[in-house]
């Protein structure tokens, strides 16, 4: 019905989502079978569109910023980010460096919170309880520490245009050390838990391989991108805020498999920690706004792209003003949106318990799809 | 930072004068480029021999006519490319599915929210909007109530 495709009469339809909890949201994929292989699929998307792209005509640049926490709400930070970038730039404002490094600072560390919730969750899928609870641990002090300055939990609204609210202070620092020494010491647990498992590498190795002409032709960023071996890392590539000050290093997966984008997500908790804490090192002194910024923002006629790097890839804001308080239009390049048009190919001809391994390894946020 | 390479494959299609180079650290672009939607199978097939992707296609409704918006960039190096092809309201536009397989939902996306149709695309139908949806939001006429 869905699908043109239809090879033969001895093919049948299978839903996999709307309601099905390795969707991880409202997803639905419609599977072609061809017995236990998949012929076709076709992913069908849009149950959480909540117009975040006309809300943005509608309301004025300030009134649109919560909004960026509920787009990608695992890693919304990096979202406020974007958007406040967007705006600084087409307004000149500058903003000073202690914000850029606070803002490092909680995006990086929203980015682990982000991998380990994904981390726990995947595993879920594939049948492995322990870890969740592991993680989920581990998690809950992220959110204990970006709640005592952000004063949320999960649907952060925390930046603004021009620096950052609230500054940190001497408890948060020494909080947030703890928990990258606290954190460093549990790799060796998820390593011989999982990563080291061999009934994990069975399930994952050659598994739903993703190849980097795929990648290119679909628009894939992020870990999925990088798990095919291709170095593309906007925070190196195009650096933005204050990242150019810090040694860290991409991971790189080789084969595109599952087992690949697992590896390297984990591998970036480890160079988030190493980021936070050359920024802890080296936290300026200074102010956390820049002076003068209208209460009534009017950018000038413009447009404007900016791009940063999220959980799961390129998240771009392409904005364009034509000097009024709200902005004219407003697209939302959501990284998961490229990253699930590939699937189809990734589902071609595999078997359907290998479905639900290859979907959860795409990290995918649903409402993030449908924005 | 303006790539050397894409230039003159752009120009032998669009012409050098369609071409300018944008101040980055302002718009977030290196190149801006003018076309007719005609254009955009060229254009893109000269891209992805680039090794660019599709980073975004979108629409602007100038309430007179349209703009479809394409940006480009590379994995290899720093260069963003936006391509700007006015449109006359109601015209169609020809797809780059076939050169971008992942422009497909982007047009898709663009033509449930902006009634714009593109000549060729194998799969034309809403992704986001319910199926039977005959309204575009992101047109300037469509009031949304907030």
């Amino acid at each position: 019905m869905m699908l043109e495709k239809g090879i033969e009469e001895k093919t049948f339809y299978l839903n996999l989502g709307p309601q099905h909890p390795a969707t991880h949201g409202v997803l639905r994929v419609v599977l072609e079978m061809d017995g236990e292989f998949i012929a076709n699929s076709e992913p069908i998307i849009g149950y959480g569109h909540r117009a975040h792209e006309k809300m943005a005509e509608l309301r004025t640049y300030q009134q649109y910023l919560p909004n960026m926490g509920r787009v990608d709400y695992l890693h919304a930070l990096a979202y406020n980010q974007c958007y406040c970038m967007a705006v600084e730039k087409l307004t000149g404002i500058q903003v000073p460096e202690r914000a850029e490094f606070i803002r490092v600072i909680t995006s990086e560390l929203n980015r682990i919170s982000s991998h380990l919730l994904w981390f726990g969750a995947y595993l879920l899928d594939l049948g492995a309880f322990t870890p969740f609870l592991y993680c989920f641990d581990d998690r809950e002090h992220i959110l204990d520490l970006l709640d005592r300055i952000t004063g949320s939990r999960l649907t952060y609204c925390f930046y603004r245009f021009g620096g950052v609210p609230v500054d940190v202070d001497e408890e948060f620092i020494a909080g947030t050390r703890a928990f990258i020494s606290r954190l460093r010491s549990r790799w060796n647990d998820y390593d011989t838990l999982v990563t080291k498992n061999v009934i994990f590498i069975n399930r994952t190795r050659d598994v739903g391989i993703m190849t980097p002409e795929q990648a290119l032709k679909y628009g894939v960023t992020g870990p999925n991108l990088r798990g095919s071996g291709i170095p593309y890392d906007i925070r190196k590539s195009e650096p933005f805020s204050v990242y150019p000050l810090f040694d860290f290093e991409i991971p790189l997966g080789e084969r595109g498999d599952v087992l690949d984008r697992y590896v390297v997500r984990l591998q970036e908790m480890e160079q988030s920690l190493r980021i936070i804490e050359q920024a802890l090192d080296k936290l300026p002194e200074g102010p956390i706004m820049a002076e003068k910024v209208p209460k009534r923002l009017k950018p000038p006629e413009g447009e404007v792209y900016t791009a940063v790097e999220t959980a799961r890839g390129e998240f771009g804001i392409y904005l364009v003003s034509k000097g009024d308080v709200k902005p004219y239009r407003l697209k939302l390049r959501v990284p998961c949106f490229s990253n699930l048009s590939v699937m189809p190919e990734l589902f071609q001809d595999v078997m359907v318990a290998d479905a639900v391994a290859i979907l959860g390894s795409l990290d995918l946020v649903i409402p993030d799809i449908d924005r | 930072m303006t790539s050397p390479i894409i230039i003159p494959s752009l120009e032998a299609i669009l012409g050098a004068d369609k071409l300018t180079e944008l101040d980055y650290a302002a718009t977030g672009c290196h190149v801006r480029a003018e076309a007719v939607p005609e254009q955009m199978p060229a254009v893109a097939a000269a891209m992805l021999e680039q090794k660019f992707y599709l980073a975004s296609l979108t629409a602007l409704d100038l309430v007179e006519s349209l703009e479809l918006v394409y940006h480009f960039a590379s994995f290899y190096q720093l260069c963003r490319l936006v391509v700007h092809a006015p449109l006359a309201k109601g015209a169609a536009a020809p797809t780059i599915s076939h050169v971008y397989p992942g422009a497909d939902w982007f047009e898709r996306e663009v033509f449930e929210m902006f009634g714009i149709t593109f000549a060729g695309h194998p799969n034309l139908k809403n992704l986001i909007l319910p199926e039977d949806a005959d309204f575009h939001p992101l047109l300037k006429d469509f009031v949304a109530s907030s």
